[in-house]
């Protein structure tokens, strides 16, 4: 990526076309494209990622993550689903501001080591609920409809499977 | 309960994560993010997150020349490089300091000029951010009073700058508050210093008191 930024090497672009090219393809026609519009998306993309490849920067965030920002916009744009989860009883969002800490020691690039890490060991039933959750979309009352289960079971597995993902949680509940 | 590993995660995060957030209520994420460090933490774990899964996809291949095309549209884009960088305007002097979210909302919301009086110290500027709800930045000047109102849905303020006071408490920069259709309130700006919030709520507001009465003559809404 740096590379694309600083010389404009096609030829690390070309790499990383013969990455991301089929997999942001798979992702658009997962999203319900057909094929021929998710191979025109997945092209978009890439141009985006060679245009905008003086923007990345790897201290916050991993190239696939970048990138995957970049084809969730081009989706925004595509097709607008909008989603109103309702609040979390304990909703982040709605917490007062915490004591001013110092920057946390984990850098952006050793959290997301770490998410992919322990993405690998998390059981089967978690980590479907997870796709369905940050890469479908979905809520969690729909996925709570699609796998028939509870809503609680759906909160309960994603907040385990999201503190497996932090790191240090040896003995979920 | 409280578990040393306990961090902050809501549905908000992941829908956001995931694209599929409504615009205004992603806007809400987007700028609380920038106004705090936990939040803005929360949204680039759950993005990892998100990352990690097209990282793991099953690839479908290209169609053959794929990548070829690709260079030719690159080809054609150095081309035609230079002139477009005109940038969005700068202007609005005291929206300068707001989180960049949020001055790209104002410049593609047709700058400043859209900025209308609500009531006395009060100015509102609705955001076009294709939102299915209504999206407002408020200016309140310091001391002076929203009326007295309630909500046809949810209503969610985020303070952006300065701060004000309600029945409810004070809230300050970051602070979120959500009132519902049950809440009825009438925030009054804190002195000393302008405060911005970002707006975005499901139904009208409905004024209550005596300015009701007129809202209701006028028939607007």
């Amino acid at each position: 990526m740096a590379r694309i930024a600083a010389e404009q090497s096609r030829e690390a672009f070309a790499e990383l076309f013969a990455f991301f090219a089929p997999r942001l393809k798979a992702y658009m026609m997962r999203l319900g494209a057909a094929e021929p519009e998710a191979e025109e998306l997945a092209q978009d993309v890439m141009m985006t990622v060679w245009r905008k490849a003086a923007m990345y920067d790897r201290k916050q965030a991993s190239v696939s993550t970048w990138i995957f920002r970049v084809a969730r916009n081009r989706r925004i744009d595509v097709q607008r689903r909008t989603s109103k989860p309702p609040l979390e009883p304990d909703e982040p969002m709605l917490r007062p501001a915490e004591a001013e800490q110092p920057d946390s020691a984990v850098s952006r690039m050793q959290m997301e080591e770490q998410v992919r890490a322990q993405l690998a060991t998390l059981p089967e039933e978690q980590l479907a609920l997870l796709q369905a959750a940050f890469y479908d979309g979905l809520s969690h009352s729909e996925i709570a409809r699609s796998y028939g289960l509870p809503l609680g079971t759906v909160k309960s597995r994603i907040r385990l499977a999201l503190a497996r993902l932090r790191g240090g949680l040896d003995d979920p509940e | 309960m409280t578990r040393q590993n306990d961090f902050p995660f809501s549905e908000l995060f992941s829908a956001y994560a995931a694209g599929t957030l409504d615009a205004g209520l992603a806007l809400l994420v987007e700028t609380q993010g920038a106004l705090r460090a936990g939040i803005k933490d929360a949204v680039a774990q759950s993005e990892a997150v998100s990352g990690s899964f097209l990282e793991m996809t099953e690839p479908v291949a290209m169609r053959a020349g794929a990548l070829e095309s690709a260079m030719a549209q690159i080809d054609a884009l150095e081309a035609s490089a230079t002139a477009q960088d005109a940038g969005l305007a700068a202007e609005g002097g005291e929206t300068d300091l707001l989180p960049e979210s949020l001055r790209h909302a104002i410049a593609t919301s047709g700058g400043h000029a859209r900025w209308t009086r609500a009531a006395p110290g009060i100015r509102r500027f609705p955001l076009d951010v294709g939102s299915q709800m209504e999206v407002e930045l408020y200016r309140i000047q310091p001391d002076a009073a929203i009326p007295r109102h309630t909500h046809g849905g949810q209503e969610f303020t985020l303070i952006l700058a300065g701060g004000y006071t309600d029945e409810t408490g004070s809230f300050g920069p970051g602070d979120l508050a959500v009132k519902g259709p049950e809440d009825t309130h009438q925030p009054v700006g804190d002195s000393g210093e302008i405060c911005f919030a970002l707006i975005v709520r499901d139904g009208a507001i409905r004024l209550t008191g005596a300015m009701g009465v007129v809202q209701r003559m006028l028939g607007r809404r």
